[in-house]
């Protein structure tokens, strides 16, 4: 053995977490592609821009923009999920460093989004 | 596009690349996108490939996910700022860097060698070495080897992460020749690490893009599912294709691919 021994049992439930969440997305988006089948919708007509205010109606419409915005989302949030779920396990399995690692991943990206709605 | 997504997906899949590299092109020079709308549609689809892939490396704990931890917090850093930079740098000079980057990949098949198991002799690390960067390295290091070279890796990863942003790729092109060669891990978990690291590289910079209006939903749907079905079935059928044949077609391909672009960024 050369370096840390890792936690199989925590990285079999991330992996785990991380499949699942993705196929949800994935699901989300073909239902999203389906209904953008059925109204005849091309992809270059020029989708609407994200209006989170507006998913719920856009949802419960069974508008294509609906599904396919909550799947585009559910795809970003699907790393930082597994980022997020690496940081709780790191923290039960006192590892601190590591925890501090994944915080500042998560603190990373939430300077990106700031950046973005700042300069947006 | 779902069919080009597909496409696009398989062939990755088959050659060891992510989406990006095909998606891009497909998109700009298929259907006439602007670039930087590519790059966040091929941003997205790269992380729906690369997650499922990350998951089945996690189970089977081939990845080493402290490791990856450690150098995506990097390339996260880099895909921030590459996901500024893209939004004040020209398009042209987008379309001569993806260039660029097509021509690389196809000079890179063109040397191809069959993968050494490890490149340089181990060297150990010392247990009484109290140092801490030689304690970090032995955190980050595996079962049965021993991870060298923290700062280069670092270094090289916060590029991968602007070369991602900026062109919409997943940057494993970057990643595993960095964690192979550069810091000692076997290529089998350089693979799969870079494939863990893929995703939280691509939504540093997705979410700028999402924001910033660049990511049509009808675009991005098709494509990130084409992609994600190309890229199941290339995991498939890929004991029954020949590679040096596949190879060959692709290098002719990208090397088009690239003129394409140059031209498109001169005219």
């Amino acid at each position: 053995m050369i370096g840390h021994p890792p936690n199989r049992r925590f990285e079999w439930r991330l992996g785990r977490m991380l499949i699942i969440v993705t196929y949800v997305a994935v699901s989300l988006l073909l239902v999203g592609v389906a209904l953008m089948l059925i109204g005849g919708i091309s992809p270059l007509d020029g989708g609407p821009l994200l209006d989170i205010p507006r998913l719920i109606d856009d949802l419960a419409g069974l508008t294509p923009a609906g599904f396919l915005w909550l799947g585009l989302l559910a795809v970003i949030a699907t790393p930082v999920s597994r980022v997020l779920g690496a940081a709780v396990g790191f923290v039960r399995g006192g590892e601190p460093l590591m925890a501090l690692v994944a915080v500042a991943i998560l603190v990373t990206i939430g300077t990106s989004i700031a950046i973005a709605v700042a300069t947006g | 596009m779902l069919a080009g997504g597909v496409a696009a997906g398989i062939f990755g899949s088959l050659l060891g690349l992510g989406g990006g590299v095909l998606i891009v092109p497909l998109l700009t020079l298929g259907f006439g996108l602007e670039l930087r709308a590519a790059v966040g549609v091929s941003l997205v689809a790269v992380i729906v490939t690369s997650s499922a892939a990350a998951g089945v490396y996690l189970e089977r704990n081939t990845a080493n996910l402290r490791l990856g931890m450690s150098l995506e917090l990097f390339t996260a850093i880099g895909a921030l700022v590459g996901g500024v930079i893209a939004f004040l740098i020209e398009e042209r000079v987008l379309a001569v860097l993806f260039a660029v980057l097509l021509g690389y990949v196809a000079l890179s098949m063109v040397r191809q060698r069959p993968a050494t198991a490890i490149p340089e002799a181990l060297a150990p690390v010392d247990p009484d070495d109290e140092d801490v960067q030689a304690e970090v390295l032995r955190h980050l290091s595996g079962d049965d080897y021993a991870v060298r070279n923290l700062g280069r890796g670092i270094v090289g990863a916060t590029g991968a992460g602007v070369v991602s942003a900026l062109l919409g790729i997943g940057g494993g092109i970057i990643k595993v020749p960095l964690m192979h060669l550069a810091m000692g891990v076997p290529m089998r978990v350089a693979t799969a690490t870079s494939n863990l690291m893929i995703g939280i590289t691509a939504a540093s910079s997705a979410v700028i893009y999402l924001i910033r209006g660049e990511i049509d939903p009808y675009v991005a749907g098709p494509t990130a599912i084409g992609v994600f079905l190309g890229a199941s079935l290339g995991s498939r059928v890929a004991h029954r294709v020949d590679l040096r044949i596949l190879r060959g077609l692709f290098v002719v391909v990208l090397a088009y691919t690239a003129i394409q672009m140059l031209l498109r960024a001169v005219t």
